[in-house]
């Protein structure tokens, strides 16, 4: 899969949680889900599920604990593709 | 050494459904989920739970300076529970960090402390607004390269550790006062 490809994707699936709506337009590999897009740190792991509905991974406690932005998901939902 | 956290239990209601699949197992240690299913009202208790995470969370970020996302890594346990305060700990990495929550239908406002001791020696603010009359007598909010708020007098220039919280309709706010009573 592509990067823009994945970054689209992680775009819908952030979106019902993203309380900055330009940086949402503006989503790219180094946008901060807490930071840049404002999502509340409940709402992070409705991202993590999110995620592993759509990809159909799992996503441990140690790779949770890095997913604050998009840079990091990518890596993550990769080598949890990679390794199915 | 302080952090708060402030939910809006209206706005939380709105934003999150703690009941989907998954939700509770990524968050709490599986002695929280009891705590969660034998509370009279569980989502009160999802809420108080993540308050003293997100409270203590604030201290060892303070600490540390590193974000990291491990909310099941910090284990609550309730000493006292009352209808409007709660104390307890937070145990993290083998240092217990104490706190004290306050609630009533609207909101839940946790407070954690690194010691005991610091519990007598906080103010502790809770409302819709930060509280003006802390700005308005020479001191200033400041915070450092990091992002961490300090109180600061702006004729010594010396600062007071400050921790502030937003959420929905309200501001919680707590700050160090080493000399309680003055």
């Amino acid at each position: 899969m592509d990067k823009e490809t994945l970054i689209a994707q992680l775009k819908e699936i952030v979106k019902p949680y993203a309380k900055n709506q330009e940086a949402l337009l503006n989503i790219n590999e180094n946008t901060d889900f807490v930071n840049d897009l404002k999502i509340n740190s409940a709402n992070l792991v409705d991202v993590i599920l999110d995620v592993e509905e759509q990809f159909n991974i799992v996503i441990d406690n140690e790779s949770m604990e890095r997913m604050l932005d998009v840079k990091s998901a990518m890596e993550i939902i990769e080598a949890k593709l990679a390794a199915k | 050494m302080i952090g708060n956290d402030i939910i809006d239990l209206h706005l939380a209601r709105r934003e999150s459904n703690w009941q989907r699949k998954g939700f509770l197992s990524k968050i709490f240690t599986a002695a929280e989920q009891q705590m969660i299913c034998q509370a009279t009202i569980p989502s009160d208790m999802v809420w108080l739970l993540w308050s003293c995470k997100e409270a203590a969370y604030k201290i060892i970020n303070r600490i540390t300076n590193n974000r990291v996302y491990n909310p099941v890594k910090f284990n609550c346990t309730l000493s006292d529970e009352q209808e409007d305060t709660i104390t307890g700990t937070v145990l993290f990495e083998a240092c217990n960090y104490p706190f004290i929550s306050y609630r009533n239908n609207s909101y839940i406002h946790t407070v954690a402390v690194s010691h005991d001791v610091f519990l007598n020696r906080i103010d502790i603010y809770t409302g819709n607004s930060l509280p003006s009359h802390l700005f308005t007598t020479g001191n200033a909010l400041v915070k450092n390269q990091d992002g961490v708020p300090y109180l600061m007098n702006c004729g010594t220039y010396s600062t007071i550790p400050v921790s502030i919280s937003h959420h929905g309709d309200y501001v919680g706010l707590v700050r160090n006062n080493l000399f309680p009573g003055v």
